[in-house]
């Protein structure tokens, strides 16, 4: 397991990827600690992801000692929404990262090793669920089965399981035609045990590049389909939410332009930090576990 | 799921109609299995028929028709600029790799496709139009030239704003789309150019450590045309067979964009319909995109043999 | 015989993650005029990165350390000092004077370019004003007793022609026409160029003893077997006329047959062009056919130089003499030599070779011995002499 020690001291003398990976542990503990950051009041506590209202007013209020980043419009406090927000932005990329690599392990194999007519038939549904642009079929979804955060968690892994199935099971393909595959097979290995100990080990490396890369695109996808008004309810901790409310108040009056920049800049920082740390990991997975570049 | 009730009470505008509600769950089988449903519509699609949209009052078809136009002048502007300043900015950074240049346009890209769409484009808008007074503002055209345009002696070949404004010789109203569609395309392609930059980059970089660049060095040419000229052509390949995904990346992008700005094309249409659960629609432009997709694959696709002999038609593995 | 080239000692260093390891090490060597000199040796003795060394191109992390390399140019007379000189003039120098045959033909070539285009680069960057000269001769025949149908319309664009490609022929990168190159629609004009370096590819490939040259020179480089192709490479690098040819392993990647005929395709080169020739193999019996003399690297440094003969009757370097007893025989047992290649980072001290070596003295690990002539043109660098 060399293998790993190497990659992990990789991993720390790259600054971008060092920078990522603290990134994701900062969020990591704003996340766990979001009770203790921004405490529930009372009147909450059955629904700790519905944000506190500070009143009822559509005007947001600058940051000031009682909300540290201001409110949106409705009052709703944006400090709470974010910390918070955090929380949902892990739920939603890690449990549709985690279906999807485990969906597209399982059909990839499948198809891989059955090949034939399985792999024929698993790699036309991809293609039907690939013809469509993902943002635009998860719309749809969302659409057909009512909006909510759920509903986008079972969008997006419907839209994201395609790619794993073929990028898993391209790698069983090439590792099938490898001269130690032939060995091993040689020596009376089964097939099905030459994919397991062989094929996908060695799939693993550009399916993690690729799940690093894609939680920040879920995320992303997420807060845009909970912008757009078909994710979370109005009111629900997620950072995509709290950016549209910032929709109606980009521009302040004439003499203060600027005046809401908080509504709308915060949270949109917090999406774009959370998904850069992902995107740093998974770009300096990429240079290591690129193939070209000589190990030693 | 919804219930057919619920699903024909979209429909429904005023009082009097709920009383036709049975009726109409009768007339379009709204109470019969999902796979008839869906063999319905299908059959229903290759007729012609993609259903009603609700939301513009108008068949599925027409509305697509009628708001395809917008979305093509965005396509059209932000198109070559994701291409040209992809590749331009790829081949600059593989050229000077690992020095400033370098790392400069990594963190660029990396930093470009970490932004959310949707926030880059209220950002932009707080700052270019908020901050600087109107200086480029959302939608697709002034209300002053909005009037001009939908009025006689202008005439609207084709519905692009920047087009009909050369094909009327008309100035004013070039200018002033421009102004409209700067915001928007520089939205669309900010997340494009810093994927295809990449992708541009890693495929010089092989393309440059291949054994052709070492003979072309010994040949006496000049480092800018070995570049230019060897490594470039090569590297390519990889990014026109990904160009398609570009394409399917834009339409996500196209929907968020034109929301944010106003900018009635497919994508604001979409989203209406979205959020209205006017569901014949979503699936129209789900459809559309699919169809439009695979069409800009195939036309990839038959680039690709222009661009590398060794790929040809037809042909098995040589 | 005078020399072309005068190598003195050259160092080149590779600087890797892991250390740095010293590809060449003080190498001093000459290449005479008209002469083909094999440089023999293993897997990193250093001799490919002679070859890169003399035109250059040595790649990161390589770096040429100290050293000279003197050119002597048969047609200026002059003598240049390689290593100082300025990257433009080296380009000048590179296809032009020296030009360099690689081991894979089929990495050489570039897939997305016609061969007939790649052989034409080399005219069209070294020889324009040749082709500038042409062009406007056959313009001026045009204009001469061209009665042609539109004769009339096409005469002021002849004139304009002639006269641009007059200006070639004086300067070949002046400036009027270089302007107008990078205009799309005039880019046009200079087809003409690229008409008489198609006759010159055509006439260069037919040298090469390709057939159907007019043919191929339309293909890609898929389109061909490898021994076609390596005669395309040989005809990229013959077609300025080099005063010294240098070839890494061109025979390596080919089959025998074609091999044997690529060799007397080599002869012929030698007899008709009157160039040198660089050969680096670490095929003995390649060496033998081809080669006047033959210099033996081990580990970054000259172990012997002498004529063909001599190599085969008297070798005296025990590196030599093993490599030798190496070649396989009927009727003979296997030999190998001893021991592992020196280890590129942590090379032997003294000479290089003294682990491996069954005649190997004290002295041996402790002074690097030097490159000294033993009998007329035959040189060791070994303390049994």
């Amino acid at each position: 397991m060399t293998d790993w020690k190497f990659t992990a001291r990789q991993l720390v003398r790259n600054p971008l990827s060092l920078l990522g990976i603290i990134i994701i542990v900062i969020f990591v503990f704003i996340a766990i600690f979001a009770p203790l950051i921004a405490p529930t009041p009372e009147s909450h506590q059955q629904r700790p992801y519905m944000i506190p209202r500070d009143g009822y007013r559509a005007q947001p209020e600058p940051p000031s000692e009682d909300h540290i980043f201001g409110t949106t419009q409705g009052q709703y406090d944006i400090f709470y929404g974010v910390i918070w927000g955090t929380r949902s932005a892990f739920r939603v990329g890690l449990v549709v990262i985690g279906i999807v690599v485990v969906i597209g392990i399982l059909l990839g194999s499948l198809a891989g090793y059955f090949g034939g007519i399985v792999d024929e038939i698993i790699m036309r549904i991809t293609d039907v669920f690939l013809a469509f642009p993902a943002l635009i079929l998860a719309m749809a979804i969302v659409a057909a089965l009512g909006p909510s955060l759920n509903t986008v968690i079972i969008a997006l892994t419907v839209v994201s399981w395609p790619s794993y199935a073929r990028l898993i099971r391209g790698d069983i393909l090439q590792v099938r035609e490898e001269d130690y595959i032939e060995a091993s097979r040689g020596l009376g290995a089964s097939s099905a045990r030459v994919i397991l100990r062989h094929a996908l080990p060695n799939a693993i490396y550009p399916t993690l590049i690729m799940a690093s890369l894609d939680i920040g695109a879920v995320v992303l996808s997420a807060a845009a389909l909970s912008f757009l008004g078909l994710g979370a309810p109005e009111g629900y901790a997620d950072w995509g939410q709290l950016t549209s409310f910032a929709r109606n108040w980009i521009v302040g009056p004439p003499g203060d332009p600027l005046k809401y920049w908080y509504a709308v800049t915060i949270p949109g920082l917090f999406i774009l930090f959370f998904v850069l740390g992902w995107n740093l990991l998974g770009d300096a997975f990429r240079d290591i576990f690129d193939p070209r570049l000589a190990r030693r | 799921m919804f219930s057919p009730t619920q699903r024909a009470m979209l429909y429904v505008r005023d009082a009097k109609q709920l009383a036709d509600l049975p009726a109409v769950i009768e007339r379009y089988g709204l109470d019969q299995p999902f796979v008839v449903q869906y063999g319905t519509w299908l059959g229903q699609v290759f007729t012609g028929n993609l259903g009603y949209s609700k939301v513009v009052s108008q068949p599925v078809s027409d509305a697509i028709i009628q708001f395809l136009p917008a979305t093509l002048e965005l396509a059209i502007f932000a198109t070559p600029l994701i291409i040209l300043l992809g590749i331009l900015l790829g081949t600059t950074a593989a050229a000077h790799k690992d020095r400033p240049l370098d790392h400069g346009t990594r963190v660029a890209a990396i930093l470009g496709w970490s932004l959310p769409t949707f926030w880059l484009g209220l950002m932009l808008l707080m700052i270019f139009y908020g901050f600087l007074r109107g200086f480029l503002p959302p939608g697709r055209l002034s209300v002053q030239i909005d009037l001009l345009v939908n009025a006689a002696p202008f005439i609207r070949y084709t519905h692009i704003n920047t087009i009909d404004a050369i094909l009327n010789l008309d100035g004013p109203v070039f200018l002033d789309a421009l102004r409209h569609l700067v915001l928007p395309v520089v939205t669309l392609s900010v997340v494009n150019v810093a994927f295809i930059m990449r992708l541009m980059r890693s495929s010089m970089l092989e393309s440059l450590g291949k054994g052709y660049i070492l003979t072309a060095r010994a040949k006496g040419l000049a480092e800018r045309v070995v570049v230019n000229k060897h490594a470039r052509r090569n590297a390519l390949i990889p990014v026109i067979t990904v160009s398609g995904y570009v394409f399917a990346a834009l339409a996500n992008g196209v929907v968020i964009t034109e929301t944010i700005f106003n900018f009635k094309g497919i994508g604001w249409w979409a989203w209406q319909s979205a959020i209205n659960l006017d569901i014949s629609s979503v699936l129209g432009f789900a459809l559309f995109n699919a169809v439009l997709f695979v069409l800009v694959n195939l036309v990839v696709d038959v680039l690709y043999t222009r661009v590398d002999p060794r790929v040809r038609l037809g042909q098995g593995v040589q | 015989m005078k020399d072309l080239i005068r190598i003195r000692d050259l160092s080149v260093r590779f600087y890797t993650y892991e250390g740095v390891v010293h590809a060449i090490d003080d190498l001093d060597l000459d290449i005479r005029q008209g002469e083909t000199l094999g440089i023999v040796g293993e897997t990193g003795s250093g001799k490919s990165m002679t070859a890169l060394a003399i035109l250059r191109l040595v790649p990161y992390p390589g770096k040429i350390e100290s050293g000279s390399i003197v050119f002597c140019d048969r047609d200026s007379g002059g003598e240049v000092e390689l290593l100082k000189l300025r990257e433009d003039r080296m380009r000048a120098i590179r296809g032009n004077k020296i030009s360099m045959v690689f081991q894979e033909p089929g990495a050489a070539l570039n897939p997305v370019y016609t061969i007939g285009d790649q052989i034409s680069e080399v005219f069209l960057l070294h020889r324009r004003q040749e082709l500038g000269r042409r062009a406007r001769e056959r313009v001026d025949n045009l204009l001469n007793d061209g009665n042609g149908f539109g004769a009339g319309l096409k005469r002021p664009f002849w004139h304009w022609q002639s006269r641009i490609y007059d200006k070639i022929a004086e300067e070949p990168h002046a400036l009027e026409p270089r302007l107008l190159s990078h205009i799309p629609l005039f880019r046009r004009l200079l087809w003409r160029l690229k008409d008489e370096a198609s006759l010159l590819t055509v006439d260069m490939l037919k040298d090469v003893e390709i057939p159907d040259a007019a043919r191929v020179a339309a293909e890609y480089p898929h389109e061909l077997s490898g021994g076609m192709k390596q005669r395309a490479v040989i005809a990229m690098a013959l077609a300025c006329s080099p005063e010294l040819l240098i070839a890494d392993e061109p025979t390596t990647s080919l089959d025998v047959t074609i091999q044997a005929q690529m060799l007397e395709l080599f002869r012929r080169i030698k007899a008709d062009k009157g160039a040198s020739v660089l050969f680096v193999t670490h095929n003995l019996g390649v060496a033998s056919e081809v080669c006047d003399r033959v210099a033996v690297m081990y580990a970054g440094r000259l172990c012997e130089v002498c004529t063909v003969e001599e190599l085969f009757l008297h070798p005296l370097h025990p590196y030599t003499r093993a490599l030798l007893d190496a070649v396989p025989m009927p009727g003979k047992e296997l030999q190998t030599i001893p021991g592992a290649l020196a280890d590129a980072l942590n090379p032997p001290p003294g000479c290089r070779f003294h682990p491996r070596c069954p005649s190997a003295t004290p002295l041996c690990q402790q002074e690097r011995p030097k490159l000294k002539a033993v009998a007329k043109d035959h040189m060791v660098a070994c303390y049994l002499f």
